[in-house]
């Protein structure tokens, strides 16, 4: 077991090295320059080289492949060059709307997703069972931007009941900052739901046609017993997976859903970045969302070991 | 007496922007821009979106008012030129605070002047032609010319790499606190999710009456909070649904959608700018003078604009580089050089000036959907006088690092508010990309930028306007307003290139 989560670690390491080359090495082979931006549309070529200089962009990629890795190991993810400030600072400041998007979102997907997806597979062909398939394979065919711009329109725009974008003011509270997010939660919940649904359909139907259940049932044990606990238990695994990934996508920044909403989150601070060639908070942005990655599919594992006695490492 | 007082105080109200009627002090007002500005020292950018936002925080010892002409703000009065033209002395303004509660004093400005020279694009245009910046006295500075230089008033007052003035002890490159002379200073900067300026409780304003960014500034919102849309589409709903007081750069396809909202207006500023095709003169298929004119005479300006901004509200087909409403105006080498829209003559004037199928590359961003759109339209017309276009589309980051490299383009596309001084036009300058350097440009722009008499700068500048139509460094397209929107409690916001909200106030 310990073997086997050192083994888990060291590739770990080795999955990280490998995204930082990667990241860098496209960053700066991507053609634009973060001085031409910074400077604006009327700088002088002389200004924007100066500039290049005192970022050390006239290095070559060599060197600055070099002094970032000496600079990563030392825990440092370097310092943006538009924000003035740590990426690590940028990083955590954004983490808070994206992080309360990814709760509040997932929350959404699973109160549908979960006893829908259970009921649809304990009633299988039943009217429920099959408006759900159709609901989710239409829910998994809109993009959430898409979905966002109609929520938008419908309940921000016309009706007024919610905000268009933002994050709320310097003084909003926290209600304030949910109600906020209440439509791009809405949106990224719905549609993520419909894979939630069908793993959770499809996994249900797997163990309730299983000899224990029937055993369950010949025993008298009462038939919402046999459901939430014995058939849900070990329907789990494959539930929990596509939960984890779901998580894993919405914490590194439901980008474009984020950009529409004028969210400052982390896949909003990744755009801009793009955008502005910020390659430091590029290449950290997604050194952390890689590493989240790469972390959530290990605690993924790691449950598994809870909710299923028999997996073994 | 009496009656003198009551037309002082109707001369006062009405001369004041959208007749304050009964602005009170207080509230706090939501703009939403196009995005997060890349830094707060508008010395070391020329981004608009750097001027609008720090505006409210620094000022320069001049500005501009509604007519665009130089005008006062934390100097006293117009500089002194000396006879020859080579010395400027500026009086400052007694009693300014800086946001730190210091008084500003001439070693402040020397030392702000100092640095605009070193960091600021337009400060080391300018710094070509300083020989001195010295305190004379505690109110007044003198600048020492090398040579007499009429742009530098203008240079001084401008917005964007501004010379703004900050305390003498917080000169550093980088800069790390925002301390400055403006109605309203930095209370918090979020990155990505707003600028929060809280109004400056020891400014004193300038006694003469507001005009345009000159006169009065008064501060009655207690608060601005600039907040970053960069999507246009989610900023055109947040206008519609009243979400932000003022929202700025809305597409003009949004107008009619505007105009129907209950909560807000359109705000039009007509006109707002023109855009360029800017030419590579130094390498490439354009590099010949007779190709760039027959690249000209193909082009329907009239078909470009009208893909771009969809109706003559939005646009003005004009050839003069400057419109009417400025003292700049002037058809000069205009006539039979604008919308010519012929691509068979164009045809025949490129085999002429042996045009052999090379590549015309025309570099173009979406970023600004209306570049792209005009880029489209061209490229057709271009096709149809046979030549080889290569249309590449990228997003703005690159383009301003591809423009920069002579090998890689032939034309790029781009735009420009009316800027109150000709000899700001970045294509004016050899070092921009376009490389113009030619001896017509040399003496023409030499002879206007050297001219102090304001009425004799007016005539050098149609020569420089016709030298532009003969070497063809760039061509203007034609007129474009910009849309924006305003909330209906709303009220002392003046349509402006770079949008202020000092003198503006919310409706009781």
């Amino acid at each position: 077991m310990i073997r086997y989560i050192l083994q888990r670690i060291a590739g770990m390491i080795v999955v990280m090295f490998i995204v930082v080359t990667i990241v860098f090495v496209i960053v700066r082979v991507t053609p634009g320059d973060p001085a031409a931006v910074m400077l604006g549309p009327d700088a002088t070529p002389q200004d924007i080289a100066e500039l290049r200089t005192r970022l050390g962009l006239d290095k070559s990629i060599f060197v600055q492949y070099f002094l970032y890795v000496a600079q990563l190991l030392k825990g440092d993810l370097g310092n943006s060059i538009f924000l003035n400030m740590p990426v690590s600072a940028a990083l955590m400041e954004r983490a808070e709307p994206t992080f309360f998007l990814t709760v509040f979102s997932l929350s959404i997907a699973c109160v549908i997703a979960l006893p829908i997806g259970i009921y649809a597979a304990y009633r299988r062909g039943s009217f429920i069972d099959q408006a759900s398939t159709l609901l989710a394979m239409l829910a998994a065919s809109i993009p959430s931007f898409w979905l966002g711009l109609i929520l938008m329109q419908v309940f921000a725009v016309r009706q007024q009941w919610f905000p268009v974008s933002g994050y709320g003011g310097p003084d909003a509270a926290f209600l304030d900052r949910m109600y906020h997010l209440t439509l791009p939660a809405v949106a990224l919940g719905l549609v993520s739901s419909a894979l939630i649904l069908r793993f959770t359909r499809a996994s249900m139907l797997d163990v309730l046609g299983d000899d224990y259940i029937r055993t369950a049932r010949a025993k008298g044990v009462v038939e919402r017993r046999v459901v939430l606990k014995h058939a849900l238990k070990n329907a789990l695994i494959p539930i929990l997976t596509v939960v984890g990934l779901t998580a894993a996508v919405l914490i590194s920044g439901a980008v474009v859903t984020e950009t529409v909403f004028g969210l400052p989150g982390v896949g909003n601070l990744v755009v801009s970045a793009v955008l502005r060639r910020d390659y430091p908070v590029i290449q950290g942005a997604l050194l952390v969302i890689a590493g989240l990655y790469v972390l959530i599919n290990f605690a993924i594992d790691m449950l598994y070991l809870l909710v299923d006695p028999r997996v073994r490492y | 007496m009496k009656l003198k007082l009551a037309s002082l105080a109707a001369a006062l109200l009405f001369a004041s922007p959208g007749y304050l009627s009964a602005q009170e002090k207080g509230g706090v007002i939501n703009v939403a821009t196009i995005g997060e500005p890349p830094t707060l020292d508008p010395m070391t950018s020329t981004a608009d979106l750097v001027g609008i936002v720090t505006q409210h925080m620094f000022e320069t010892l001049y500005t501009f008012d509604k007519k665009w002409t130089v005008t006062p703000l934390l100097a006293e009065a117009l500089p002194e030129i000396g006879a020859d033209g080579k010395t400027m002395t500026i009086k400052l303004r007694q009693g300014i605070k800086f946001h730190d509660g210091t008084d500003m004093d001439s070693a402040d400005v020397v030392a702000s002047l100092n640095r605009w020279v070193k960091l600021a694009s337009r400060g080391k245009q300018a710094g070509n032609f300083i020989a001195s910046i010295t305190a004379t006295d505690p109110s007044t500075v003198t600048i020492a010319l090398k040579h007499p230089y009429a742009p530098l008033a203008s240079l001084l007052a401008f917005n964007n790499s501004a010379a703004i003035i900050i305390p003498s002890e917080k000169q550093a490159d980088t800069m790390a606190e925002f301390v400055g002379t403006g109605p309203y200073m930095l209370k918090e900067r979020k990155a990505d999710q707003y600028i929060q300026l809280v109004r400056y409780d020891g400014y004193t304003a300038r006694s003469e009456a507001s005009d345009g960014y000159g006169g009065a500034r008064h501060a009655y919102l207690d608060e601005i909070r600039f907040v970053p849309v960069p999507d246009a589409n989610t900023r055109v709903e947040s206008a519609v649904s009243g979400q932000y007081d003022y929202v700025d750069a809305l597409p003009v396809e949004s107008f009619d959608k505007l105009k129907g909202a209950a909560a807000t207006q359109p705000i039009v500023l007509k006109p707002f700018g023109y855009p360029v095709f800017v030419f590579n003169t130094a390498e490439g298929s354009a590099k010949n003078v007779e190709v760039r004119k027959a690249i000209r005479q193909a082009l329907s300006m009239e078909d470009m604009l009208a893909a771009a901004f969809g109706s003559t509200d939005f646009y003005g087909l004009e050839g003069n580089i400057y419109p009417a409403s400025f003292s700049w105006s002037t058809d000069a080498g205009v006539e039979g050089n604008y919308n010519v829209a012929n691509p068979e003559g164009a045809k025949a004037a490129a085999a002429a000036a042996g045009y052999k199928g090379e590549p015309v590359r025309i570099l173009t961003s979406r970023q600004y959907e209306f570049h792209y759109k005009m880029a489209q339209v061209a490229a057709e017309y271009l096709k149809l006088a046979g030549f080889n276009v290569d249309l590449q589309v990228v997003d703005w980051a690159t383009l301003t690092q591809r423009r920069a490299e002579k090998g890689l383009w032939d034309i790029y596309i781009t735009h420009s508010p009316f800027l109150p001084e000709p000899a700001l036009i970045g294509s004016l300058s050899t070092t921009a990309p376009g490389w113009w350097d030619t001896p017509e440009r040399k003496a023409a722009v030499d002879a206007f930028t050297a001219e102090v008499d304001p009425a004799k700068r007016v005539a050098l500048w149609a020569d420089v306007q016709k030298v532009i139509y003969g070497d063809v460094p760039f061509i203007k397209i034609g007129n474009f307003n910009a849309v924006g929107s305003i909330s209906n409690k709303l009220q002392g916001v003046d349509p402006a290139p770079w949008p202020y909200f000092w003198n503006a106030s919310i409706k009781k």
